[in-house]
C-alpha cells in the first residue's frame, strides 16, 4: 500500500479519542498495511498508531524486533480494538514519538501487561507482553485514547528537547 | 545570616556554573536552593544564597561583576528578609497538568488563571516552545497543588475547560506518590 505522513501536535487527530473499528473490511486491512509500511519507512520506529496517519480508527502496529530493551517481542502485529487486559509493575522510562518530534519524557508504565484485540485476520488475540514491548504497546494505546505522551510525563522536569545541546 | 536571590541570565557556553559558583564560594556564600536551565539558547540561573553576617547584596554583586562582564551575564542579586517555609497547603493534594497545543499569546495566563480560580497552585512549571517557526508547538507541564476539598477532581476539570477554550489539549492525574 503506502508509506503514509506520520502527523505530528497540534493537529486534532492526535488530541482525539479514536473510533473503534469493529469488524474488518478492506479499509481497516488496507490500514493495517499502511500503518506496517509507514512503521518500517523510519528504522528506529517501534509502533505506530492509526491516529499518527490521520486515521481515528482503533488500530496500532508494534514491532520491537532486535530492540535492545526488548524482552517480550511478538515480531510485528497489528492489532485492531486493543484492550488492556491486565498491566503491572509501571517503571518510568525516557520515551519519544515521531507525532511528537522535538521532545523526550520520562513516563511510568507497566512493565507487564496482557492486550486482547483483532489480529488482521479476524481472529481474537490475547498477547503477553513485557519490557520494552509492553511499553510500546501502552504508548500506542494511549494515542487511540487522545493522549500523547506528554500527557503521561511524572512532572514539568520529565520533558526534555531533543535538540543536541551545544 | 543573610540570604540573597540571586539571578542570572546569559547567551548559554561552557563555564556559566563554574565561574558564578566559584565566585559565591570565595565569598563563603552557601547555594541552599537553586534552579538552572537552558531557555531558547540561554542560560538561566536562579539561586537562593545564604552567606556570612558581613556579606550584604552590594559585595555579591561586586564579586559577581567580573564574571558577569567575562559571561556577559544579567546579573540580579536582592536581599531576602524572611525564611519563607513551603507554600504547599496542608489540605491538598498534588496534580500535574500537561497543556499543549498551536503555540498562541495566553496559554500560561488562561491555565494559570483558571488554576488560581479553583484555589490551585503552581509549584513547578516548564514550557517548551517546539514544532519550528512553520507551526510552533507550545507544551507546558505544571505540578499544582489543588485544594483536597470540595473536590480536586471538579477543579481539575474546571482548568481543563479553561484550556479548551483556548483551544489547547489539557490533560491532569493527581500525583502518585507512595511514603516508604
Amino acid at each position: 500500500m503506502a508509506v503514509r505522513p506520520v502527523l505530528v501536535l497540534p493537529h486534532p487527530v492526535l488530541s482525539a479519542p479514536a473510533a473503534p473499528v469493529g469488524e474488518l473490511d478492506q479499509a481497516a486491512l488496507d490500514l493495517a498495511v499502511d500503518l506496517l509500511d509507514t512503521m518500517r519507512a523510519s528504522p528506529a520506529c517501534v509502533g505506530l498508531a492509526a491516529p499518527q496517519i490521520g486515521v481515528a480508527r482503533r488500530a496500532f502496529a508494534v514491532d520491537v524486533t532486535g530492540h535492545r530493551k526488548a524482552r517480550s517481542c511478538h515480531g510485528a502485529f497489528v492489532l485492531f480494538d486493543p484492550e488492556v487486559v491486565a498491566s503491572a509493575e509501571p517503571e518510568v522510562a525516557r520515551e519519544g514519538c515521531m507525532s511528537v518530534p522535538d521532545l523526550t519524557g520520562d513516563v511510568a508504565r507497566a512493565t507487564r501487561m496482557t492486550v486482547a484485540g483483532t489480529a488482521v485476520d479476524g481472529s481474537r488475540t490475547v498477547l503477553e507482553v513485557d519490557a520494552f514491548e509492553a511499553r510500546a504497546v501502552q504508548h500506542e494505546l494511549d494515542h487511540l485514547g487522545g493522549l500523547v505522551f506528554l500527557d503521561r510525563v511524572a512532572g514539568p522536569h520529565h520533558v526534555f528537547p531533543r535538540k543536541v545541546y551545544r | 545570616m543573610p540570604r540573597f536571590s540571586l539571578s542570572a541570565v546569559g547567551a548559554d557556553r561552557p563555564g556559566i556554573v563554574a565561574a558564578v559558583s566559584g565566585a559565591l564560594v570565595d565569598l563563603g556564600c552557601n547555594l541552599e536552593d537553586s534552579t538552572m536551565a537552558i531557555l531558547q539558547g540561554y542560560f538561566a540561573i536562579l539561586l537562593v544564597v545564604s552567606a556570612g553576617p558581613d556579606v550584604d547584596a552590594r559585595s555579591l554583586e561586586s564579586a559577581l561583576a567580573p564574571v558577569a562582564e567575562r559571561l556577559d551575564l544579567v546579573l540580579s542579586v536582592r536581599p531576602l528578609t524572611e525564611r519563607h517555609g513551603p507554600t504547599n497547603q496542608r489540605d491538598a493534594v498534588a496534580w500535574t497538568f500537561s497543556v499543549h497545543g498551536a503555540d498562541r499569546t495566553g496559554i500560561v495566563h488562561g491555565v494559570t488563571a483558571a488554576l488560581a480560580e479553583v484555589g490551585g497552585n503552581v509549584v513547578d512549571l516548564a514550557t517548551h516552545l517546539v514544532g519550528g517557526a512553520q507551526a510552533p508547538v507550545y507544551v507546558m507541564t505544571l505540578r499544582v497543588t489543588l485544594p483536597s476539598s470540595p473536590d480536586p477532581e471538579e477543579a481539575a476539570r474546571q482548568v481543563q475547560q479553561a484550556a479548551q477554550a483556548l483551544g489547547v489539549h489539557c490533560t491532569a492525574h493527581p500525583d502518585d506518590s507512595d511514603t516508604l
